[in-house]
């Protein structure tokens, strides 16, 4: 308890200082106009903003309270297009266009989003705590993880990644398997020995993570916007007068710290972030309050579920990436891949060896929520204005942004090609179902694993049976086997039920 | 079928990649157990067994894009690889102004409109980026080029 509040002392001290302040109010703002576009996610967003965060030449404390204010902001603003637009930003905010969407189409759409604004709010701040809680404990638990449980671990990432995200099991175990492959590119550190470099000196050192990133991400993006590009204006429903009152916080009170601790504890889970999350509780909620079957049709509770557990497994993927370094979401792949960019290894050690940049983030989430809040009550008719920007300003903006971004790491036109391609790769894999969150995912653990892997058959001199020697790893392989069975067996029994109910089918 | 396709084009760099993990990555000496070839060689299996599961059960059938988008989107490619080209040559800001402009045009805005935006984007960029954020961007060799002719007159 002593060392969450020095820790505490020392993040909010970090994050008091009035240059971080003012970064977690920048971040903040930018991150909900970008999550208020509608079809551009925080993945996205932050993909984008990424290079440039980077290309500042902040220290690392600043510029990681920066993206974690756009992470943040973002998947606050999801919830203005898909209340307003009907359009989710992106996986995580389909859930709440199911009952805000209804709710703004009756005319109340001022009270739908300063209810999600609230909701959101609470979910973020819970999971913040808990997060403060739980995350030296994780840490300290984590220092003593051997090189054959980080082995167990990663496989346990992979395995969850492969059974909760996306369509289909193979493709997304795919995706992880091609983004650990480009990450063997380049020249293996502990030989010295250059792999699948064919002699190119661009990518001897490996291919830059922030070029895979904004190439499958940001490019991959336009892309999509340009494939379904419509003419003209998305038509907006207005902001009305009309504002949350404590009736409707009092009948959502429950669901959302129900919706708040699952949300939490599905962000944790490695691979699965807010998308999960949100679906899981709306359904949750659906089965739990739904008694007069008004879910769908504008219920509070419908939009205050998937709100509250959205931004709480914002809060909760966060704790595997500090603690463990084994990011929680796609979004968190790409904000460790950031850290790695600055030299520094999130896991069991940061919270010791950097104290600072550790409990600093922490700390800027606690102002963050709030500072979010405050932005998003007032100025909800400024960023519902963002949403009336037409596409065909929107999309050439996204490619200069992208540009100015890569060009200003290395200043080498090579890899604006470079993001192109990859940008087609991303479409591609997009039309046919992959998600792209595997990729990235893979393509940040890829060393990480294989060096775990490698230490471990060296310390057991080349015996595989170390990999499962003692009883954290032999739990985590248990776990990683029920995450790939468990879906499987629910969903065959939920069909044996269905044919019991429905003879004729 | 279109999975089919992607899958086997898949399969046909994964297949390379395998052969280069098992033949041409070697250690000259090395003290651990597991070599720089022993990954590769893991990742080039694991891979091949999905792209045979998709290859024999392929879910996506088309790619749903009519041949009016496939047109906008091979043109926004070439745009993007134009932009790529001309970054250094042109510099920052007469490529972007031309960047901006086809593309806004080409997503329908109107031409004025597309050129307001084009000028707006390249120089209002510039001056934002490197002025006030100070990150390094292209003045374009051609504008130097001018910039140095002109100095060197001036000088003389």
């Amino acid at each position: 308890m002593d060392a969450v509040f020095t820790g505490l002392a020392t993040g909010f001290g970090v994050a008091l200082d009035p240059f971080n302040l003012f970064l977690v109010l920048a971040g903040c703002f930018a991150g909900t106009l970008i999550g208020a576009l509608p079809g551009l996610g925080p993945i996205n967003g932050v993909a984008i903003l990424l290079p440039i965060a980077y290309g500042l030449g902040f220290g690392p404390e600043s510029a990681l309270i920066l993206l974690a204010g756009i992470y943040y902001g973002a998947e606050y603003g999801g919830r203005i297009s898909s209340i307003l637009l009907n359009v989710p930003g992106d996986a995580g905010a389909v859930m709440t266009t199911l009952d805000g969407n209804p709710m703004a189409r009756k005319g109340e759409a001022g009270r739908a989003l300063s209810l999600s604004a609230v909701a959101s709010f609470v979910g973020g701040t819970f999971a913040v705590i808990l997060m403060s809680l739980f995350a030296p404990l994780l840490a300290s638990f984590a220092v003593t993880f051997s090189p054959a449980n980080y082995v167990a671990l990663m496989v346990f990432a992979f395995a969850s990644l492969a059974s909760l995200v996306g369509k289909s099991t193979v493709k997304t175990l795919l995706g992880a398997v091609i983004g650990l492959m480009l990450a063997t590119i380049g020249i293996d550190a502990n030989t010295g020995v250059p792999r699948f470099t064919f002699g190119i000196p661009d990518i001897l050192a490996g291919i830059d993570f922030l070029i895979v990133v904004v190439g499958l991400f940001g490019m991959a993006e336009l892309l999509t916007l340009v494939e379904h590009q419509v003419s003209g204006k998305l038509k907006s429903l207005p902001v009305d007068k009309s504002f949350v009152r404590m009736a409707d916080l009092a009948k959502c009170k429950w669901t959302i710290v129900r919706s708040s601790i699952l949300g939490f504890f599905i962000g944790i889970l490695p691979g699965t972030g807010a998308s999960v999350a949100s679906a899981v509780a709306y359904g949750t909620e659906k089965r739990i309050s739904d008694s007069e079957k008004t879910f769908g049709t504008g219920d509070v509770r419908g939009l205050a579920a998937p709100e509250a557990a959205n931004n709480a497994a914002a809060g909760g993927a966060m704790v595997p990436m500090l603690t463990l370094g084994i990011p929680g979401s796609g979004t968190t792949a790409i904000l460790l891949g950031a850290l790695l960019m600055f030299n520094i290894q999130p896991g069991p050690m940061m919270f010791t060896q950097r104290p600072d940049v550790a409990w600093g983030l922490i700390a800027s989430m606690y102002i963050g929520n709030v500072a979010l809040l405050v932005i998003n009550l007032p100025l909800v008719g400024l960023f519902a204005r963002m949403l009336t920007i037409p596409q065909h300003y929107l999309t050439p903006l996204i490619a200069i942004l992208a540009f100015i971004g890569i060009y200003t790491i290395v200043g080498n036109p090579f890899d604006l090609l470079l993001i192109t391609g990859l940008g087609v790769f991303g479409w591609i894999l997009r039309k046919l179902d992959f998600s792209l969150a595997p990729v990235i995912l893979g393509f940040v653990l890829g060393s990480l694993f294989e060096n775990n892997l490698r230490r471990a058959l060296s310390i057991s001199g080349g015996d595989w049976g170390i990999l499962l020697q003692d009883y954290k790893s032999i739990v985590l392989y248990a776990l990683a086997l029920i995450v790939v069975v468990a879906p499987i067996w629910l969903s065959r029994r939920a069909r044996a039920m269905e044919g019991d109910a429905d003879p004729r089918g | 079928m279109v999975d089919r396709i992607f899958a086997g084009v898949l399969l046909i760099v994964t297949l390379a990649y395998a052969v280069i993990a098992f033949t041409a990555i070697k250690a000259p000496f090395q003290y651990d157990p597991l070599g720089p070839e022993s990954w590769p060689q893991i990742l080039s299996l694991v891979a091949m067994a999905c792209l045979l599961v998709i290859l024999w059960r392929p879910d996506a059938t088309e790619m749903g894009v009519a041949c009016k988008t496939w047109f906008r989107l091979g043109a926004t490619v070439l745009m993007l690889c134009a932009y790529s080209e001309l970054y250094e040559p042109l510099g920052f800001v007469l490529a972007t102004i031309l960047f901006g402009t086809a593309l806004c045009a080409m997503l329908g805005a109107g031409l004025v409109r597309s050129i307001v935006f084009g000028f707006a984007a390249g120089i209002g960029g510039y001056l934002l980026c490197v002025t006030l954020l100070d990150l390094n961007l292209p003045e374009g060799e051609l504008i130097e080029a001018i910039m140095d002719a002109t100095a060197q007159e001036g000088a003389s």
